[in-house]
């Protein structure tokens, strides 16, 4: 290594010009440990907590495999204990006028200004990534984070009416990160008023010192804890009392393991998976910068993660030929020298890499590595892969750090196809000079961030998040801080756990259904059928199920749908989605108000059958009416709010109740934000839904609304399992809101539960509040740098 | 220069197909200023060697025979001799690539450099410098005028005109600027120029040099353009042949790092001699 090297004399390097160590010291890392006699424990509402009778973990260098210090390990009771901390720290910081807290960040951010060397030499050293990165870009990004949600918490009161602080949240932090991750999610959550419990990896020292500097600020010692541990305590971490939210960050399968654990459990989950990043190359592209940002993306120890690159046929031989000469020139080493692009980080990032090269190798791909790299065993040197089989299981894997795997693509709409061809959607760049292109490339691609010529760039008043199993939780600007809200008055999340309840059994068989005797009363007889696809269609099973009144006579049968009709609506639902999500606002609005206008035409039918349910006339008539505010409503809203980003296909199970207006409250913000929908109506009385769907028949494309009756629980389950639906949103029993949170982990779509929990569906906040909108639409940040 | 460009046919569409993005190349020249910090003996090496690459420059107009004298022997002994001793660079030869003038003090410089006994070559900027608007035939007269008083390199002012409207030159070394103008030697340009350079070997084997001219002051400076140029085009263009840098107080600044770096102290103006 470099610091036993003999330093040769200046005559030779006159000579040969290589470039030379430039070690940044590290002894105030070292200081800092030394003041906890090298052994960590946690950092719990001000102070440290060093209990007895616990494992302990070696925090080492990567590079050198020297021991820096031992970090015991949480047990369940730890985790307990810094739960309560936060907790009893939310009574007064949650209470705080939002300028205080933004004087409190701001005091923060000045703190990790003043001890800003500690901080990048410490994460350096323990992480093994270049100083470089870790001073001129996470340490300043940290501040500016602090400045930024300062600035959100002081103007809260007015921006952020109608929503209060969530309460405790938990943070699980991967392995493989840089401390800047945990700010991202701690920024937010501070600003708004909630309170925090870090849980880090075992040897990740940087966070409980940001930790102790927060804690030593003094008035609010606990709305900052850390503790260490494995991520296994992640789930007792979520089921302490006052934990609200779980945000946790890492890999994909880790995060389907803990979105199984926590089904059921009150507190709600937000996930962030994956590193791996895609890179798009045209050929209208600055090939020499699109280049120089490949190394952003995987070689300049920025991103945790590898990279998919896709470089358009024509350019392919340049690019590659660039490539490759530029890799030449990367240089690795410890990262706390000054003047490496790369650093080491470890023997298990290594190993994973290593793994992944040799088996692309036996797949048939031809592997490229240059770069000067030192022989020591904890480097690994960048790495181009290319050639590799597209159908080849390397070709499908997620991409490690610090791999490049390179393909071409024909045409723009190939190079689409191929980037949305994986399950996932992180980020991604696209690099062309042609404007249109980019932008239409950029619209494109079906992930959280998209940077045009450009890769990596990071703001904390831009939003960042993902799509598909990428996981839907977002960081930066209002998104970010969304993330910590809930409408104000909503009830604490409690565990509604059911142990007994079977996810192999659950919904999985129909209850047979039989003639129930002659229908009677008032005619015409209600719709018969399935709604999909823009008419009524029997139901592949055969057969239907007999919906009573509310005086136990026979109301109507409806059709008995099953896991083919579930298929059928939701290939009806993508079918239209395309078009639908293209149409204007003012298209939107307009088919709103129309379906508007026919409910109101339909008031005494739609009146007469939910007077059939037991209600009053008068009342019936109210319901009416205000379903037909409610798409006036949202049809506005549409217009007025412009352009949003649909989710792609929604799936409502709604509730019991409110047969007609819950079903509308949750049809219009759906259709508003340019989604189309799979729904299965009240089960108690479907047949009100059936009636509006007579008006959906005539005034909307088909397959923008389908509607599926029959067994809640056997249609919540296909729609649950199902792999093509982007989000769900189901309002029912304890134990179909239990399920459906343990199904989703299969595509980890966004779900949305009632938790067996009723909700006043004629009232403004929660029948037609802008949580519901939230909920409908996705955000995708979009980067066009321009200008000196 | 030992081998000239021997050109090659003139083919527009390497230039419409050239596509440049400057928020990404400005990101690139920040970085590159930020990544490869030298320090220590290496950072004196490098320093002695951007030395070498100097081309020592006077353009004023009150340039007189016994300022270009001073100039001269500035170039043969550009570090003070007790210093590269220290260095154990003494015998190494270090002067300036070459010194820089008008043309009507290309006399006085050949004879000054003589006088010294260095054979470094005496550069002339020519041709309308710095403006290049003057008639086609001056500008050919003032470029043979210089070459008959000794001068072996020209720096030509291109014709902005013609480039402008598309029609190209061509040349063995391709400068920044004149160093007269408000903006002068930039990293995003440079990077865009070394680019082309790049491109340009590739395509045809011809190796072409590059003078970043103007605005270079500083020794942290000249380890940042040294540096541009190991990585953009790599150690082959690391030689006086291949990259000048144009400057007149580079020097002077070099050569008060070397002190510090020797001694451990920073210099006084009086401690080192003027040019």
């Amino acid at each position: 290594m470099a610091a036993t090297r003999a330093g040769p004399r200046a005559r030779e390097i006159f000579t040969t010009l290589e470039y030379g160590p430039a070690p940044e010291s590290h002894a105030c890392a070292l200081a800092w440990l030394d003041t906890q006699d090298r052994l960590l424990g946690h950092y719990v509402s001000g102070k440290w907590s060093k209990p007895e009778h616990r494992n302990s973990v070696p925090c080492q260098d990567p590079t050198t495999g020297e021991n820096l210090a031992s970090c015991l390990q949480a047990q369940a009771e730890d985790v307990a204990a810094a739960a309560e901390a936060a907790r009893t720290a939310f009574e007064s910081w949650s209470q705080l006028p939002g300028a205080a807290r933004a004087q409190h960040l701001t005091r923060l951010a000045k703190v990790i200004q003043k001890h800003q060397r500690l901080l990048w030499t410490l994460e350096s050293l323990v992480t093994g990534r270049a100083v470089r990165e870790v001073r001129d870009g996470d340490v300043q990004l940290a501040q500016q984070l602090l400045h930024y949600h300062a600035v959100q918490a002081h103007t809260q009161e007015e921006a952020l009416a109608g929503w209060e602080p969530m309460g405790v949240i938990g943070l699980i932090l991967p392995s493989t990160f840089s401390f800047l991750e945990m700010m991202w999610r701690i920024c937010p959550a501070l600003a708004v008023g909630c309170t925090v419990v870090a849980l880090v990896p075992p040897a990740s020292p940087t966070p409980l010192l940001l930790a102790q500097l927060a804690g030593e600020l003094g008035p609010f010692p606990g709305i900052i804890n850390v503790i260490s541990g494995p991520a296994s305590l992640g789930p007792v971490l979520a089921s302490q009392p006052g934990v609200q939210k779980v945000a946790f960050c890492g890999a994909l399968e880790e995060g389907r393991a803990l979105r199984r654990a926590l089904a059921g459990e009150g507190a709600e989950l937000g996930l962030a998976l994956g590193a791996e990043a895609l890179l798009l190359l045209s050929d209208a592209a600055d090939v020499d910068s699109a280049v120089e940002g490949v190394v952003d993306a995987a070689w300049s120890d920025r991103s945790p993660g590898g990279l998919r690159l896709l470089v358009q046929e024509s350019v392919w031989e340049e690019a590659m030929r660039r490539l490759q000469a530029r890799m030449g020139r990367l240089r690795c080493g410890r990262g706390l020298d000054g003047a490496v692009d790369m650093g080491a980080r470890g023997a298990a990032a290594r190993d994973l890499a290593q793994r992944y090269v040799r088996e692309a190798q036996s797949q048939g791909a031809q592997v490229f590595q240059a770069g000067d790299v030192p022989l020591d065993s904890p480097f690994y040197p960048p790495t181009l892969v290319s050639d590799l089989p597209p159908a080849s299981p390397c070709a499908q894997a997620e991409v490690p750090w610090p791999v490049v795997v390179a393909s071409p693509f024909r045409t723009a709409k190939e190079a689409l196809a191929l980037a949305n061809g994986t399950p996932r959607g992180g980020s991604a760049s696209v690099w062309s000079e042609r404007l249109g292109q980019a932008l239409e490339l950029g619209y494109g691609l079906r992930v959280g961030t998209v940077w045009i010529n450009s890769h990596g760039l990071r703001d904390p008043a831009v939003p960042t998040g993902g799509c598909k199993e990428s996981g839907s939780s977002w960081h930066g600007g209002p998104d970010g801080l969304y993330e910590y809200l809930r409408p104000s008055g909503t009830p604490a999340r409690l565990s509604y756990l059911s142990k007994n309840l079977n996810y192999d059994s659950f919904g999985l068989v129909v209850p047979s259904a039989l003639p129930a005797g002659p229908e009677t009363g008032p005619t015409p007889a209600p719709p018969y059928g399935l709604f999909v696809g823009g008419r009524f269609q029997a139901p592949g099973a055969r057969s239907s199920r007999p919906i009573q009144d509310a005086f136990g006579n026979l109301h109507g049968y409806v059709a008995e749908g099953g896991a083919k009709d579930i298929r059928g609506a939701v290939e009806a639902a993508h079918q239209a989605a395309s078009s639908w999500a293209g149409q204007s606002p003012g298209a939107r609005r307009a088919l709103l108000w129309a379906l508007a206008a026919a409910l109101e035409r339909r008031e005494s039918a739609l009146a007469s059958r939910l007077e059939r349910q037991g209600v009053e006339l008068k009342a019936a008539k109210a319901e009416v009416e205000l379903s037909v505010r409610r798409l006036r409503a949202w049809g506005a809203q549409a217009q007025a709010q412009g352009q949003t980003l649909q989710l792609g296909v929604l799936a409502i199970v709604c509730p019991d109740e409110w047969p007609l207006l819950a079903f509308v409250s949750l049809l219009a913000p759906a259709l508003a934000h340019g989604n189309t929908v799979v729904m299965v109506p009240s089960g108690a009385c479907p047949l009100l839904a059936l009636e509006v769907c007579q008006d959906m028949a005539t005034l909307f494309p088909a397959g923008l609304v389908n509607v599926v009756t029959g067994d809640r629980d056997h249609l919540t389950r296909c729609l649950a399992l199902h792999q093509d639906i982007q989000a769900l949103w189901y309002f029912g029993s304890a134990q179909g809101s239990q399920f459906v949170e343990w199904a989703s982990a299969g595509n980890l779509k966004p779900v949305w539960v009632s938790r067996g929990l009723p909700r006043a569906w004629e009232q403004e906040a929660e029948g037609a509040g802008p949580e519901l909108g939230l909920r409908a639409a996705r955000t995708k940040a979009l980067w066009l740098p321009m200008g000196d | 220069m030992s081998t000239h460009n021997q050109g090659t046919e003139l083919d527009l569409s390497w230039i419409s197909k050239i596509q440049v993005n400057h928020p990404a190349v400005l990101r690139r020249a920040e970085q590159i200023q930020a990544r490869r910090p030298v320090k220590k003996e290496w950072q004196a090496a490098w320093l002695l060697k951007a030395v070498t690459f100097i081309d020592l420059t006077t353009l004023s107009g009150d340039d007189t025979s016994s300022n270009i004298q001073r100039l001269c022997y500035k170039a043969k002994y550009p570090i003070r001799e007790d210093l590269l001793k220290a260095l154990n660079m003494h015998d190494k030869g270090i002067t300036t690539a070459a010194v820089c003038v008008y043309p009507a003090r290309v006399c006085d410089a050949v004879k000054a450099l003589k006088a010294v006994g260095c054979n470094i070559p005496v550069a002339s900027v020519a041709t309308g410098f710095p403006a290049g608007q003057t008639h086609l035939k001056t500008r050919l007269e003032e470029i043979r005028l210089a070459v008959e008083d000794g001068a072996t390199e020209i720096d030509v002012v291109i014709n902005r005109t013609l480039v402008l409207t598309g029609q190209w030159e061509g040349s063995d070394f391709i400068k920044t600027s004149t160093g007269k103008e408000t903006v002068n030697a930039t990293f995003p340009v440079a990077i865009v120029m070394l680019r082309a350079i790049r491109d340009f070997f590739w395509k045809t084997g011809n190796k072409i040099g590059f003078k970043p001219a103007g605005g270079i002051r500083s020794a942290k400076d000249s380890l940042a353009w040294l540096s541009l140029v190991k990585e953009e085009l790599g150690d082959e263009w690391l030689k006086p042949e291949l990259f000048r840098i144009g400057a007149s107080t580079l020097l002077s600044d070099i050569e008060r790092q070397i002190y510090h770096h020797v001694t451990g102290r920073y210099a006084a103006y009086h401690d080192l001699p003027m040019s």
